[in-house]
């Protein structure tokens, strides 16, 4: 992969209570309208998925990075704590998933397989196992 | 022509629309129109990239036989009963949404396409699919 995470800039802060606090160059567009909401809230269902982490870098106090699939979308995500108790996020979409036809379905899911296999396995394997589980069924 | 065909069929009535022969958009049900009226003069696959090679099966066998054919098909995240019931006028075209992905999350992505899998199969969803072993449902 020719850009880390960690080059891009954040996309957005958060502050304790996970309210969207700050919004970083080329995010605007999306989360910009968003300021001052709960990301919870704006996003239903990424709860669940992505808070585990962000609170484990809040609690260690170091760079938490993970491999996510959030509303279609397979994304690395770096979550690094600041030391105002605010957490930035670094975010970069890897593949979405193609839900056009069945072809286009089962060829994303082969692709996003084979971007996951090029990764450090720490933290992409629960989504490719997944990912690979749900390829077979598809 | 089984009961699902016939009840496909009453639902057929009031939302369709109707093609031309070059699959042109020459009807609209009134109530389709406030969502689909701006097809109207249209050919269908402008609107519906991908869909020709998809739904075009289903629209011959109605042309070639002067019958209603029906298709279950996967297109645009959803598995949809597609009814083509030709006429004088044109192909009327009624289109039933049986299943849908929801990407939301992988917890999602897996429980909608079991349910993606049974209605392509004619199946209710968590009846067992005897071609396949179970490996959606090995996931948490």
């Amino acid at each position: 992969m020719a850009v880390t995470v960690e080059q891009q800039a954040p996309f957005v802060v958060l502050d304790s209570a996970d309210s969207i606090v700050g919004v970083g160059p080329g995010a605007e567009s999306q989360f910009g309208p968003l300021l001052g909401s709960v990301m919870w809230d704006c996003f239903p269902g990424s709860e669940q998925v992505f808070k585990p982490y962000y609170d484990e870098a809040r609690r260690t106090r170091e760079p938490v990075e993970f491999v996510q699939f959030h509303d279609g979308n397979i994304a690395r995500v770096r979550a690094v704590p600041r030391t105002d108790d605010r957490l930035e996020l670094y975010w970069e979409v890897i593949i979405r998933l193609d839900t056009l036809t069945l072809d286009a379905l089962i060829e994303t899911l082969d692709r996003a397989l084979a971007l996951l296999d090029q990764m450090p396995s720490a933290y992409r394997d629960g989504v490719r196992k997944a990912l690979h589980l749900i390829e077979g069924g598809a | 022509m089984n009961s699902s065909a016939i009840a496909a069929l009453r639902t057929a009535t009031d939302t369709y629309v109707v093609l031309d022969d070059d699959d042109r958009v020459v009807s609209v049900s009134p109530r389709l129109r406030h969502d689909l009226g701006h097809w109207l003069g249209h050919v269908l696959w402008d609107h519906l990239p991908a869909a020709r090679e998809i739904y075009e099966p289903c629209f011959q066998q109605a042309r070639a036989s002067g019958q209603p054919a029906q298709s279950v098909v996967f297109y645009s995240g959803r598995v949809k009963r597609l009814t083509a019931i030709p006429a004088a006028d044109g192909l009327a075209v009624h289109i039933e949404r049986l299943a849908e992905l929801d990407v939301t999350t992988l917890g999602t992505l897996t429980r909608s396409l079991e349910r993606v899998e049974a209605a392509l199969a004619g199946r209710a969803p968590g009846q067992p699919d005897p071609r396949s072993p179970a490996s959606l449902r090995a996931l948490p």
